[in-house]
């Protein structure tokens, strides 16, 4: 037996299956469909968590500023009274 | 007269430069030429047809996304060859229940009605070997490769691919004499 021929002849090539064109044809015009969906998906997460995050900021940040002024209101209070305090020290000597 | 033919072979229809630029019908005449070497890779790596034709749409979906790198002819033929081999590796490695089959369960395969073909046995046989000898012989009887062209294709050493090839013919030569 000659086991190289034997082997090509065992191996050549075989048709798919009926159909299988159609089939591949079919998904090539189903996939970019498919491909948008996740894409747009992705877009929508992204302004969603986009928009969260921005108002997020500018919540804090307004907070912050908030926060700076009763800080310097406390500060010029303090100051006021500490003058005062000095001046009835003064008025009391 | 020689140019001249080659001139109209140049200019006639290039399924691949219609194909490229979106030609459908292209696209389905490339299919159509290539659709046999494909599935037959992946049907002579796993022995199993419904797996194979998974294999082969998987190859040419990717094909048809991969158009714009593929430049000629014989560019395209390596390119499915080696797609379809990774791909065949790729699914082997993932799934490992789908191991070579044992020998005692291809005997008993290979013998259903006591009137088995040499050709369907030896098929069968070749699914016993290990994953990287049943590349090299498939790629070598089916599509005819010689060894450095194999190498290439499945990115072996050319060493590698004659002692893979010179292993699987002398087990292949064991097990046709056991049975």
């Amino acid at each position: 037996m000659n086991l190289d021929e034997e082997l090509k002849l065992a191996l050549r090539r075989k048709e798919p299956p009926p159909r299988f064109r159609d089939r591949v044809l079919a998904a090539t015009k189903q996939r970019p469909r498919k491909i948008w969906r996740p894409l747009a998906a992705a877009a929508l997460l992204t302004l969603v968590i986009g928009g969260t995050t921005a108002r997020y900021v500018e919540q804090r940040r307004e907070g912050e500023r908030a926060k700076e002024q009763v800080l310097l209101a406390l500060r010029i209070t303090s100051q006021k009274l500490h003058d005062t305090r000095e001046h009835i020290h003064e008025l009391s000597k | 007269m020689t140019l001249i033919a080659s001139e109209v072979e140049i200019e006639g229809p290039d399924p691949l430069a219609r194909a490229r630029s979106g030609d459908g019908d292209a696209f389905a005449e490339l299919l159509a030429e290539h659709e046999s070497m494909v599935y037959s890779l992946a049907y002579h790596f796993f022995n199993d047809r419904e797996r194979a034709a998974d294999i082969a749409q998987d190859v040419f979906l990717q094909l048809y996304r991969s158009l714009r790198d593929i430049d000629s002819h014989s560019h395209l033929v390596h390119w499915l060859r080696q797609v379809t081999t990774r791909r065949c590796i790729d699914q082997l490695r993932r799934r490992k229940g789908l191991r070579a089959v044992p020998i005692d369960e291809v005997e008993h395969l290979a013998t259903p009605c006591g009137d088995p073909t040499l050709g369907r046995a030896l098929r069968q046989l070749v699914a016993t070997l290990p994953e990287s000898q049943r590349l090299v012989v498939t790629l070598r009887y089916q599509e005819g490769l010689g060894p450095e062209e194999i190498s290439r294709v499945a990115g072996m050493r050319l060493n590698t691919v004659k002692s893979h090839l010179h292993r699987a013919l002398r087990s292949l030569r064991r097990m046709l004499e056991e049975r």
